[in-house]
C-alpha cells in the first residue's frame, strides 16, 4: 500500500501542478515584482558597457537576446555549467536514462519477448519515468541491525563516484569537466574507491546476502584491476602522455585499436568485470544471491545505486573510445552555419532578430560530440549484448581469467607497443 | 652549492617540464584535480534531495518488527550477519596489494619512454621478469587449497 497510488488521478494531479502555478504567478505579480523593483531603487547599481545598470536595463537584457547570449556564452564557460551540464552529469545522466530503456528492450529482443510496451503509448517509451515514480513513492526500509548512517551514505557515495569518474572523460576538443595532467592514474585512482563503496555497503546491511556479494564484489574488482590497468599501458607507450585530452588527441589519424587489439579486447573484458556485467555478475548473482549486494537496498536507495552503475557504464565506454577509438576524431559530418546566421540574424516570419555570435557551440565542437557519442554508443551496445547471449561463469574460473590469462595477454600487449616504438613504426620519427 | 649540484636540479625541472606537468608549484597543480572534487560535491548535492523527497513522499509504517528483519527469503534470520568470509580466495586479496603497486610503478617509466634511452629498457625488462617469477610463484601458492 502506498501514499499515490490508490486515489491518484492523473487529471487532479495536473491540476494541483496548474493552481500551484498560479498562485505563484499570482503572488510573484502583486508582492515579488514590485518587491523587487523597490530593493532595486536603493541598491547603487554598477556600470556595465559605460551604461549605468538601472532596474530597466537589466529587464531589457533579459529580453533583448542579443544582450543576453553573451551572458549564457559566459555561463557556459564556467565550471558550474560544465560540471552540471554539458560534459558533466547532465549529459552523463541522460546517456545512461538511454541506456537502460535501449537494455531492456534489447534483451527482450533477444529473448523474443515484447519489453517495456505500455507507458508512453509509443513503445513503452516513458517506462522510465514511471519507474522513477514508483522508486520514489516507495518506502525505505532498512535492515534493523544495519549500521544506518553508511547505510544511508552508501548510494549517494556510489553515484557521486561514478560522476567523478565521468568528469575525467573528455567528450570535445576542450569539453572536458577536469583536464588533469596525469588522467589516467586519476582513473585508476576513482576505480579503486568502487569496491571499497561495495564492500562499505554491504558491511553496513548487516545481512548475509548483501555480505556475501559484497566479498565477491572484492574479489572481482580486484583481480581484474591489475589487467585493466596493464591493458592500458600500450597506449600510455605509444602516446607518451597520461592526459586523455592528449591521448585523444593523438588518434587524429587512425585509432590505437589498429595497433592494440589485444589491449583493446583485454580492457573490454576487465571492463565488464569492473561493471559487473553479465558473463561476471557474480556480486549479483540475482539466481543464487537474491540480488548480491544490492539485496537490503529498497526503494530510492536502489534506484540511486542504478543510476550510478549506469554513470559508471557510460564512463568506462567514454574511456574505451578516448582511448581506443579515437575519441571525438572523425570526418566533419556535421553542415557549416550559414553565414546570414551569424552577419543578418534568423528571419522568422515577419520579424527579423539579429544575434550577434549566435553559433554557441563551434563546428568542430558539434562534430567532435556527435562521433563521440556515436562511437560511445556502439561501445555500450557491445558491453550490452553479452546479457543476452552469454551465463554467468564461476568464481575460481573467474580468478583464472582474471589472474593467468588476462595478465598475460597485457603483457603481451605492452611487448607489442614496445616493438611498434623501437621498430620504428610509431612513436617520434616513425612510419605514422 | 656546487655546479653540479645546481644542474642535477636544471635537469630534473626541465625533466618534469617535458612529462607536461605545466603547474610549477604542488598547489597549482592539485588545483587542476578541484573540478574532479566539484563534481563529486555535485552529484551528492543532487542525488541526497531524492533521498529526503523519497523519506517525504513515502509511507513509513513501523506496524511489523518482521518487516525490519534482514532478507532470508522469508526465513527468520540466525547467527550473525557478517559471516562467511571465504578464506581461499585471500591469497588474491594479498597478492592485489603488491602487483597493484607494480603495475602503477610500470606507469611512471610507460609514459616517459619517449624521453629516455633506448638502454633504460633492459632495468624495465629484467624487472618484468623478476615480477613474472613472483607472480607464478603466488598464484601457485594462492592455488594451493590445503593451506588455506
Amino acid at each position: 500500500m502506498s501514499v499515490i497510488a490508490p486515489n491518484f488521478k492523473l487529471s487532479e494531479f495536473i491540476k494541483s501542478i496548474l493552481d500551484n502555478l498560479f498562485w505563484i504567478l499570482l503572488i510573484m505579480a502583486l508582492i515579488g515584482f514590485p518587491a523587487i523593483q523597490l530593493v532595486l531603487f536603493f541598491i547603487e547599481m554598477p556600470v556595465i558597457n559605460g551604461e549605468l545598470l538601472t532596474p530597466f536595463l537589466a529587464l531589457t537584457w533579459l529580453i533583448d537576446p542579443s544582450r543576453s547570449l553573451p551572458i549564457i556564452k559566459a555561463f557556459m564557460t564556467t565550471d558550474l555549467f560544465r560540471v552540471a551540464a554539458f560534459p558533466g552529469f547532465g549529459f552523463a545522466a541522460l546517456i545512461a536514462a538511454g541506456t537502460i530503456f535501449v537494455e531492456r528492450k534489447m534483451l527482450a529482443k533477444l529473448q523474443l519477448r515484447v519489453g517495456p510496451f505500455y507507458c508512453g503509448k509509443i513503445e513503452g517509451i516513458l517506462q522510465l519515468m514511471g519507474d522513477g515514480l514508483k522508486l520514489i513513492s516507495k518506502e525505505i526500509i532498512i535492515p534493523a541491525k544495519a549500521d544506518k548512517p553508511l547505510f544511508w551514505a552508501a548510494p549517494v557515495l556510489f553515484v557521486a563516484t561514478a560522476a567523478a569518474f565521468v568528469a575525467l572523460i573528455p567528450v570535445a576538443p576542450g569539453w572536458v569537466v577536469a583536464d588533469v595532467d596525469v588522467g589516467l592514474l586519476a582513473v585508476f585512482a576513482v576505480i579503486g574507491f568502487f569496491p571499497i563503496i561495495t564492500i562499505l555497503s554491504a558491511w553496513s546491511a548487516n545481512s548475509k546476502f548483501p555480505f556475501i556479494g559484497g566479498i565477491r564484489a572484492l574479489y572481482q574488482m580486484v583481480s581484474f584491476e591489475i589487467p585493466l590497468i596493464l591493458s592500458l599501458l600500450g597506449v600510455v607507450i605509444l602516446t607518451g602522455t597520461l592526459n586523455l585530452s592528449e591521448i585523444a588527441a593523438s588518434q587524429s589519424s587512425f585509432p590505437w585499436i589498429i595497433f592494440l587489439p589485444i589491449g583493446a579486447i583485454v580492457f573490454f573484458i576487465t571492463m565488464l568485470a569492473e561493471l559487473e556485467r553479465i558473463p561476471f555478475d557474480l556480486p549479483e548473482a540475482e539466481s543464487e544471491i537474491v540480488a548480491g549486494w544490492l539485496t537490503e537496498f529498497s526503494g530510492m536507495m536502489y534506484g540511486l545505486v542504478q543510476l550510478g552503475t549506469y554513470l559508471k557504464l557510460y564512463a568506462f565506454a567514454g574511456l574505451f573510445v578516448v582511448l581506443f577509438l579515437g575519441g571525438w576524431s572523425g570526418p566533419m559530418i556535421w553542415p557549416p552555419f550559414p553565414e546570414e546566421i551569424i552577419t543578418e540574424g534568423i528571419e522568422l516570419g515577419p520579424v527579423t532578430a539579429q544575434f550577434p555570435g549566435l553559433p554557441v557551440f563551434s563546428q568542430e565542437m558539434l562534430n567532435g560530440t556527435v562521433w563521440f557519442v556515436l562511437k560511445t554508443v556502439g561501445v555500450i551496445f557491445f558491453i550490452l549484448l553479452p546479457r543476452g547471449v552469454f551465463p554467468r561463469i564461476r568464481v575460481d574460473m573467474l580468478l583464472d581469467l582474471g589472474w593467468k590469462k588476462l595478465i598475460g595477454l597485457a603483457f603481451v600487449n605492452i611487448f607489442i607497443a614496445l616493438g611498434l616504438l623501437y621498430a620504428g613504426i610509431l612513436g617520434p620519427g616513425g612510419i605514422f | 652549492m656546487s655546479f653540479k649540484k645546481i644542474r642535477s636540479k636544471k635537469c630534473a625541472y626541465l625533466f618534469i617540464q617535458k612529462l607536461g606537468f605545466k603547474a610549477k608549484l604542488v598547489g597549482e597543480l592539485a588545483g587542476n584535480y578541484s573540478t574532479v572534487v566539484l563534481m563529486f560535491g555535485f552529484a551528492v548535492a543532487a542525488m541526497a534531495p531524492a533521498l529526503v523527497i523519497s523519506r517525504m513522499l513515502s509511507p513509513r509504517k513501523r506496524s511489523n518488527p518482521v518487516k525490519f528483519l534482514p532478507m532470508e527469503c522469508g526465513q527468520v534470520p540466525t547467527g550473525e550477519g557478517r559471516t562467511h568470509f571465504m578464506m581461499q580466495y585471500y591469497a588474491y586479496i594479498l597478492m592485489f596489494v603488491v602487483f597493484d603497486v607494480v603495475a602503477i610503478f610500470l606507469y611512471a617509466w610507460g609514459s616517459t619512454i619517449l624521453y629516455l634511452p633506448k638502454d633504460a629498457t633492459l632495468p624495465i625488462i629484467g624487472f618484468l621478469a623478476i615480477v613474472f617469477g613472483a607472480m607464478a610463484f603466488a598464484l601457485h601458492q594462492s592455488g594451493r587449497r590445503d593451506i588455506w
